[in-house]
């Protein structure tokens, strides 16, 4: 008896490895206060289908197809403001409140002129199983969460496709 | 006197032939059933272009459904695509452009102040 209560905790255990946690990106009225206002909500379904558009033949879409097979959800909430102080700062502890233990930091960016990043992983074991991004600056507020097992370093490669050049080639300009 | 004797005979009453009522109503019985035969053979032909119509509207409307669903199918689909690609765009500039700011620590750092992990400078 207790062997099959053992497995069927493993099966699970083996079946939802990477139930990695959606955060509540609800900011009431920001975008209210926000000149442009990018919102993208894509839950499990949707990827699948989003995938089956995804073309195999371009290699900069496929390497995207590739990442999402097995995600859960992509949720990203970005907004630019005309002046400084639009938004409360604190939003980024009131999001990093909501991580729970298994989150780890793994690369925090201060800087006060430009951009501030906050990047976290929900780490089981050696498996990324979720990520957070939090992007602060004075006139603009960008978070993502990516529910699901994610490459990082494939990620930070894809910048650059699509038609947007690299921040490198931009500064070799 | 011969004329009016030609038009009595002519206009004389005369007995039909034994068998001729029978005949005439054979021959009413006969057109009657042709005549219904031709009215079902018509009723027939109605009711199956009726259901030749009915099949052509039913399959020209699941065909037109068909097609407006698989095209909604596509508009939502086409969405997805980009709005994943949006994502990932963003998510990539964001990490691309900590992983820039970390390796470059210990370079030209004088009014920046960068981090790894919990360590805060």
């Amino acid at each position: 008896m207790h062997r099959v209560i053992l497995t069927a905790i493993l099966m699970l255990a083996i079946a939802f490895p990477a139930a990695a946690q959606r955060l509540n990106l609800d900011f009431p009225g920001l975008a209210d206060r926000a000149d442009e206002v990018v919102d993208v909500t894509l839950d499990a379904a949707m990827l699948k289908l989003a995938a089956k558009f995804l073309s195999g033949k371009d290699s900069d879409e496929r390497a995207v197809r590739d990442m999402v097979n097995g995600l859960q959800g992509i949720y990203v909430r970005s907004y630019e403001f005309a002046k400084d102080g639009q938004y409360d700062r604190s939003l980024v502890d009131r999001l990093r409140s909501q991580l729970g233990s298994t989150w780890q930091p793994l690369v925090t960016v201060r800087s006060k002129k430009k951009e501030s990043v906050n990047i976290f992983a929900d780490m089981r074991g050696e498996m990324i199983t979720g990520l957070v991004i939090i992007a602060a600056e004075p006139r603009s507020f960008t978070v993502v969460n990516i529910v699901g097992p994610i490459d990082i370093d494939r990620l930070a490669g894809l910048e650059g496709q699509f038609g947007i050049p690299r921040i490198s080639e931009k500064n070799r300009d | 006197m011969n004329l009016d004797n030609e038009l009595r005979n002519t206009l004389r009453r005369k007995s039909p032939a034994p068998g001729f009522a029978g005949r005439v109503l054979a021959r009413i019985e006969e057109d009657d059933a042709r005549s219904s035969f031709v009215s079902k053979a018509t009723d027939h032909g109605r009711r199956w272009r009726a259901v030749a119509a009915s099949v052509t509207l039913a399959a020209v409307l699941a065909g037109y459904a068909s097609h407006h669903i698989a095209e909604q199918r596509r508009i939502e689909g086409e969405f997805a695509r980009d709005q994943v690609l949006l994502a990932m765009r963003i998510a990539g500039a964001k990490v691309r452009y900590a992983q820039q700011e970390v390796r470059a620590i210990g370079t030209d750092r004088t009014e920046e102040q960068s981090s790894i992990g919990e360590v805060d400078n």
